[in-house]
């Protein structure tokens, strides 16, 4: 299937859900992850269509770890809860913070897991967790979730790229790199550190005649020497060129100044916010996965001022990339996730810092696959234990790819070796799935 | 014979579970009023060997100010609220809710004790009357954004020694000198060097002006924070006092403690400058501003965020993380 570059066009004229009941009997969630095949969806309208139903994911990676007690799990009132009160939110019973009274109001699409305990308080092993939802292995370099999503949920012709990070500041960065680990470089992370469009796809002066007119060159080429040597690695060079004119067609998608003002203005100006708008733009134009990073809260002094400067951010940012998606018909395709390596200790310490902690501590789900309005989990009344439902990063990694419609129990292969998606005998966490 | 800093030794150390934030004491006695991280504001007297604290205030929230005017406490905190209370019959007398929009950071009550000055992070500055409870002023003169679009914070405000100027300062370094009969903006100087910015490594900001005192005659006005930190993890910089000469709007001097830390709180006397504050570990810097030297640098019991000077200038009450200390200046 060819896909077309991002219109923007919120028309679509097929019906949605005759469109879905006729994908229901094959199965949808296979079906939209491997649908190369199927000639009958060339149209424009199935095709748009099958976008809206490609499942994808942002994740918004809370680097250096954010605090679960001026977010998800505030404790007002506990020795241990700082100054910050909670606030109810759209679900009777459920509050936080009071720092985020946008993502209170609109909380219906998010899942709070607050029993977390992940037993690694170190930014680099921490990152590797809940990059890849397992430990580490000697002998066995495991992909990262934006990895083993492209493989799953990315087309296997598709020109735009599968996996995008957006990581500006130094701080972490290396703590937690997209890794394809052994399925590949095929489904690695195209990183952006600096600017949102990436620079290697920037023509240079180039028209796009000229490029063209190479491509067609290379073509002839690489057909006459292609023809009678089928080769892996042949076809691999060939996708990689399609993979790069694809990207470099589709450079728009990375320029945020192509969205309407009104919308860059809800995103605010901020850099997260507008990494946040250039992930959406990503994800509604077909890219499975894209990290979006915010760092670094690692707050060991004046945690309070820190989150006060950083969550009403994190808070705007977040629950304008709901409404967006939700109002663009994606967030039932889209997970958003807040991940990271850690969070911090409900002890203050005399810095009025939070340290790193690792041992009850809170990460959302919000959106495709999801069991919105709803928490997972307590932690104790200081926060320093959970308290019921503790679960560790296997199982958020299994509802993860549950939500998407992913087997999380699926082996993949290396050499002879089968290696599950998530560890024998991890089970998601089926409360918070939809 | 005057104090010497050099001769500054802890006399008592008051262990608490709580955090202090601010210290107020009744004149001509060691009853001290603290406001706590316990969402309360208690009392304990110091010159008690078994003490037994008072409670009096409860916000319902952290605790950030209090001053003692007569028989009166007025505390504000993270509720936004300000609050007068009898301190004889231990209840409240006047409550104004919603006297700031959001949590008051700093209380500075004029040498006459007529009026009490609150700056909040809504980033107002409102003169109240003491008596009356009637707001007389609202100044306002600091941005609620800072230059990279996040919310800023008015930390702190202090009054002249003769009651006539008085000044407030933020997040990003701007101070501002009022005239506090008329709610007037005189003057204004800026001291970014207590402002971090960090653009490139790790995207957010720490620091902001802590400390406010006017020279003993008002000509000039100490700024106290933290100078420019590599690392905004933590208050891992040098902590800093600059001087300026705000009529002219220029910074006359600065110095830098010898520990990483900030300087929260600055009393200035017509002996010395002092600093008091922490990084993690609490310290204490003696200056002369006139001479420009540095007289005594030391540490405290621990990291400090308010402290009180007594009538003969040889005692300091500071508050802070866990504990109260009593620090002596002896002759």
């Amino acid at each position: 299937m060819t896909k077309r570059s991002f219109c923007g066009s919120a028309a679509h004229a097929i019906n949605r859900r005759g469109f879905l009941s006729t994908l229901a009997g094959a199965g949808a969630g296979a079906f939209a992850a491997d649908m190369t095949g199927v000639q009958a969806l060339a149209s424009p309208e199935l095709a748009q269509e099958l976008r809206r139903n490609q499942k994808r994911c942002i994740l918004l990676w809370l680097a250096g770890g954010a605090s679960q007690l001026e977010t998800f799990d505030p404790k007002p009132g506990a020795v241990t809860g700082g100054p910050f009160q909670s606030i109810q939110t759209s679900t009777p019973g459920v509050r936080i913070s009071e720092l985020m009274p946008k993502m209170a109001r609109r909380f219906k699409d998010t899942c709070v897991i607050r029993s977390l305990n992940t037993r690694n308080g170190d930014h680099g092993g921490g990152s590797r967790l809940m990059m890849r939802g397992r430990a580490g292995e000697s002998n066995l370099d495991y992909p990262d979730l934006g990895a083993v999503l492209s493989r799953e949920l990315g087309q296997q012709d598709s020109q735009v790229p599968d996996y995008v990070s957006f990581y500006f500041a130094t701080e972490g960065r290396s703590f937690a790199p997209g890794t394809p680990g052994f399925l590949g470089a095929r489904y690695g992370s195209m990183d952006l550190y600096t600017s949102l469009i990436p620079e290697n796809i920037r023509r240079a002066g180039i028209s796009e005649q000229d490029h063209q007119a190479r491509n067609d060159l290379r073509g002839l080429i690489s057909g006459q020497f292609e023809r009678g040597r089928p080769s892996d690695s042949l076809d691999s060079h060939r996708q990689a060129y399609q993979r790069v004119r694809g990207i470099m067609a589709h450079e728009q998608l990375f320029d945020i100044t192509r969205e309407p003002q009104y919308i860059r203005d809800r995103y605010g100006p901020t850099l997260f916010g507008q990494q946040a708008l250039a992930a959406r733009r990503l994800v509604e134009a077909g890219v499975p996965f894209v990290r979006v990073s915010r760092a670094w809260w690692d707050s060991h002094g004046q945690n309070f001022e820190t989150h006060q400067e950083m969550v009403p951010e994190l808070d705007h940012v977040m629950a304008t990339l709901l409404d967006d998606l939700e109002q663009r018909g994606l967030l039932e395709s889209t997970l958003v996730l807040t991940l990271a390596e850690f969070g911090r200790t409900p002890n203050i310490n005399a810095q009025l810092g939070r340290d790193h902690f690792a041992n009850a501590w809170s990460v959302t789900l919000s959106g495709c696959g999801i069991k919105g309005g709803t928490v997972y989990g307590r932690s104790d009344e200081t926060g320093n234990r959970v308290a019921d439902g503790e679960v560790g990063a296997a199982r958020v990694f299994a509802t993860i790819y549950r939500a998407l419609g992913i087997n999380h129990q699926k082996n993949y292969y290396v050499g002879a070796r089968p290696v599950p998606l998530t560890d024998p005998g991890t089970e998601p966490i089926r409360e918070v799935l939809a | 014979m005057p104090s010497n800093p050099r001769n500054l030794r802890t006399a008592r150390e008051i262990a608490r579970r709580d955090m202090l934030f601010s210290v107020a004491r009744v004149p001509n006695t060691e009853r001290l009023f603290v406001a706590s991280s316990d969402n309360k504001v208690h009392e304990i007297d110091a010159a008690q060997q078994n003490i037994q604290p008072i409670e009096h205030a409860d916000h319902g929230r952290y605790v950030t100010a209090v001053r003692v005017v007569g028989n009166t406490a007025i505390s504000g905190g993270y509720d936004g609220r300000l609050i007068w209370w009898d301190i004889q019959n231990r209840r409240a007398i006047r409550t104004i809710d919603n006297a700031h929009a959001r949590q008051v950071r700093h209380l500075a009550l004029s040498p006459d004790g007529t009026t009490i000055t609150s700056v909040a992070d809504d980033m107002v500055c409102r003169i109240w009357n003491v008596a009356t409870g009637e707001k007389l002023h609202e100044l306002r003169g600091h941005e609620e954004r800072t230059p990279t679009n996040f919310g800023s914070m008015l930390y702190v405000c202090a009054y002249s020694n003769d009651g006539r100027h008085l000044a407030t300062g933020d997040r990003v370094g701007h101070v501002v000198i009022w005239d506090s009969a008329t709610g007037m903006q005189l003057s204004a100087v800026e001291a970014p060097t207590l402002y971090t910015w960090d653009g490139v490594q790790r995207i957010r900001s720490i620091g902001g002006v802590r400390g406010l005192a006017f020279s003993p005659n008002g000509t000039q006005l100490a700024v106290g924070g933290v100078g420019q930190i590599g690392n905004v993890d933590a208050l891992q910089g040098p902590s800093r006092v600059e001087i300026y000469d705000w009529v002219r709007r220029m910074r006359v001097h600065e110095f830098n403690g010898q520990q990483q830390g900030i300087f929260n709180k600055l009393i200035w006397t017509p002996e010395w400058l002092c600093a008091l504050g922490g990084g993690g570990n609490g310290f204490v810097a003696f200056h002369d501003v006139a001479n420009r030297t540095m007289i005594h640098q030391g540490n405290v019991p621990m990291h400090v965020h308010d402290a009180a000077l007594n009538e003969a200038g040889d005692k300091i009450y500071a508050v802070g993380h866990q504990k109260i200390a009593l620090l002596e200046i002896r002759a």
